[in-house]
C-alpha cells in the first residue's frame, strides 16, 4: 500500500484536555498515565468536582497526585480494583460527567467496556496512550484474545496460529484483528520484529 | 414460473455450476473498460423480466444449495450470526419485508398468511411451514431475523441509524468477501469500511453514507460490488482463511478457466420502517472465466478491466497470485475491438 493509506477503524489517542462545559469530572489513570493526569492538573483547575482513580503499578505518582489533586483521589493496586471501584462509583454520576482515561491500550478500551454498560459512549471518552503500544489482538478463527502483543506477528493463546497483527480495530471486542500469517504457505513466517514495544 | 433448484455443493467437491440461462442473467458489472471505486448507487426499481433486478430479492436455480451451504456454515460457526440486543424491531422489519416480498413474488414457492397478528408462513422449496405471532420471539424456534436470514440467498446487515452514521449491529453472513461479522459487528460506517483503499481518499464512503442516511422507506437503492475468488466457494470468510486460502496456489494456466471466478454482489439497501434501521443485503453471484468467455464482449471487457486494475485493488481483492496469468488467459479473447458502454452479454 502506498503512502498515505491507513485503516480508519484504528483508534488516535490525544492528550487529556479538561472540558470545560460539564457538571463533573473522573479521570480514570493506570501506571505512567498518572503522568498524563499531572499533565492535567497543569491545566487551569475546573470549577467542577473531579474524581481521580489512580491504579499504581511499577511508575508510581501517587506520592505526587495526592499533593496535586485537591480531593476525591482514590489509589488502588491494581487494574481490576480500578475498574471495580469504577462499577462502584458510576451509579452515583449523573449526566455531564466527563470521563478521561490515561494508561495503555488494554487498560483503556477495559475501562471503555465497564462505562458502556452505564451508557457512556466510546467517543465521548478522553483517552491518552501511556506506558506501551502493546496491542489486544482478536483471533479471527478462534476468536480468543490474546493481550500484550508487541510484535508485528503474535501466537494465538487460543489456537496457536501465528497471527498477523492488522490495524483493523474492533471498539465493540476492543481488539485488533489477528489473521493467521502462513495460510497460503504454511511455515513460512516472515520476520517477526517488535514494533509495538 | 416455477424454478428448478439444482443440486450442488459450493465447498469440497465444488460441483456448483450455471446453466445457459443463469449465465445469460449473470450481473456482469463493468460497462466500462477501466474500474475505480464510485458511488454506484441507484434506485432499486424493478428489473427487466428474467433479470437478477425483476423482483425486490432475487431467488435463482442455486436456492436450496445456498441455503444448504448457509447451514453448515451456521452449525460450524454460531458466530456468522449475531444481533445486538437493540435490533430486536428491526428484527421483526426484516421479517416482514422478506417474507412480504417472496409470497408477493413468488407465489408458488413461498406463501404467507396473516390473521392479524398471527401469519403463517410457508416456504415450499425447503419445506418449511411455521404458524407465529407477529412480533414475539417466543413464538419462532430462533430469533426473527436467524429464522428467515437461513431461508434467503446471501447476507444480510442490520444497520442502526443513530449519532449521524450507521452501526452494523445485527448481521447473518456466511457468504461473504473475507471480512468478519464477529468482529465488524457494532462499528460505525466509518470504521468497518476503514481497510478499504483509495475509497476514502476518492471521497466515496462519505458520500455513500450522506445518500443512505436519506434513505427513505419504500424506495431502496442498490449497487453492483465485485472481486475474484478461487473454487466456486461462498464462504470466503477470514474465520476460514486456513482452509481456502492455499487455493490460491493451485491456479495455473490450464485450470484458471475452471477454477477462477468472478464474484458479484448485488447489494441492496432497505429502510425499515418501525426501527428506521436500514437492511444491507449483500447478494453474490459467482461465474467461472469459462462460462464469461462465453459472452466474448464480457470477455473483452473483463480483459480490459483486468489489464488496467489499480495495483491497491489487485492485492485488497486477493488476485495478487493469479492475476497475470487472468490476464493472459483473458487476452486471447480481446481483439481490440471498441465496445459501447453497458453490461449486457451479446
Amino acid at each position: 500500500m502506498e503512502r498515505g493509506y491507513w485503516i480508519k477503524s484504528k483508534p488516535v489517542y490525544n492528550a487529556l484536555v479538561w472540558h470545560e462545559k460539564a457538571t463533573a469530572h473522573l479521570v480514570l489513570a493506570q501506571n505512567q498515565g498518572g503522568l498524563a493526569v499531572l499533565k492535567l492538573f497543569q491545566q487551569m483547575q475546573p470549577q467542577q468536582p473531579v474524581t481521580v482513580i489512580y491504579a499504581q503499578h511499577d511508575t508510581d505518582y501517587a506520592k505526587t497526585l495526592k499533593k496535586v489533586v485537591p480531593d476525591g483521589l482514590d489509589v488502588v493496586s491494581s487494574e481490576q480494583e480500578l475498574l471495580v471501584s469504577l462499577k462502584n462509583i458510576m451509579p452515583s454520576m449523573r449526566m455531564g460527567l466527563r470521563v478521561y482515561v490515561a494508561g495503555s491500550e488494554g487498560f483503556i478500551w477495559s475501562v471503555a467496556e465497564v462505562l458502556k454498560t452505564f451508557g457512556v459512549e466510546e467517543a465521548d471518552i478522553m483517552k491518552e496512550l501511556t506506558d506501551t503500544l502493546a496491542r489486544t489482538i482478536y483471533c479471527v478463527h478462534c476468536k480468543a484474545i490474546t493481550h500484550n502483543i508487541t510484535t508485528n506477528i503474535g501466537k494465538c493463546s487460543g489456537c496457536a496460529r501465528m497471527l498477523f497483527v492488522r490495524d483493523h480495530f474492533s471498539r465493540h471486542l476492543g481488539a485488533y484483528m489477528g489473521l493467521m500469517i502462513d495460510a497460503e504457505s504454511p511455515g513460512e513466517l516472515p520476520e517477526i520484529e517488535e514494533i509495538y514495544p | 414460473m416455477a424454478l428448478n433448484f439444482k443440486k450442488e455443493t459450493f465447498r469440497e467437491d465444488y460441483t456448483y455450476s450455471n446453466s445457459d440461462a443463469a449465465i445469460k442473467r449473470f450481473p456482469f458489472p463493468f460497462p466500462e473498460d477501466q474500474y475505480m471505486y464510485s458511488v454506484n448507487i441507484e434506485p432499486h426499481t424493478k428489473g427487466k423480466q428474467g433479470s437478477v433486478c425483476e423482483f425486490t430479492f432475487d431467488i435463482d436455480e442455486h436456492y436450496v444449495a445456498e441455503c444448504i451451504d448457509k447451514k453448515i456454515t451456521l452449525e460450524q460457526d454460531p458466530g456468522r450470526y449475531q444481533a445486538l440486543p437493540h435490533m430486536m424491531d428491526a428484527q421483526w422489519d426484516f421479517v416482514e419485508l422478506t417474507m412480504g416480498a417472496l409470497a408477493q413474488d413468488y407465489p408458488e414457492h413461498f406463501t404467507l398468511q396473516k390473521q392479524g397478528l398471527i401469519w403463517t408462513w410457508e416456504n415450499k422449496p425447503l419445506g418449511i411451514k411455521d404458524t407465529f405471532t407477529f412480533g414475539d420471539t417466543s413464538t419462532l424456534a430462533a430469533e426473527p431475523f436467524d429464522y428467515i436470514g437461513r431461508q434467503l440467498q446471501g447476507d444480510f446487515v442490520l444497520l442502526d441509524h443513530r449519532d449521524e452514521t450507521l452501526y452494523a449491529d445485527a448481521g447473518i453472513v456466511t457468504s461473504q468477501a473475507d471480512w468478519s461479522l464477529a468482529f465488524n459487528v457494532g462499528m460505525s460506517w466509518r470504521e468497518w469500511h476503514g481497510p478499504v483503499p483509495r475509497a476514502t481518499e476518492l471521497g466515496v464512503m462519505d458520500r455513500a453514507l450522506k445518500y443512505l442516511l436519506n434513505l427513505q422507506i419504500g424506495s431502496p437503492v442498490r449497487r453492483l460490488n465485485w472481486t475474484m475468488t478461487v473454487n466456486p466457494r461462498l464462504d470466503t470468510s477470514p474465520e476460514n482463511y486456513p482452509h481456502w486460502g492455499s487455493d490460491r496456489n493451485t491456479v495455473n494456466a490450464e485450470n484458471i478457466g475452471d477454477l477462477v471466478h468472478l464474484r458479484v454482489e448485488l447489494q441492496t439497501l432497505f429502510r425499515l420502517p418501525r426501527s428506521n434501521a436500514i437492511v444491507f443485503s449483500i447478494r453474490c453471484y459467482l461465474i467461472n472465466l469459462k462460462d464469461i468467455a462465453i459472452y466474448p464482449c464480457w470477455a473483452k471487457r473483463l480483459h480490459r478491466v483486468q489489464k488496467t486494475m489499480h495495483p491497491d485493488l489487485i492485492e485488497y481483492k486477493g488476485m495478487t497470485k493469479f492475476h497475470p496469468m487472468m490476464v493472459d488467459w483473458l487476452a486471447k479473447f480481446d481483439d481490440g475491438e471498441t465496445l459501447a458502454i453497458g453490461t449486457q452479454p451479446e
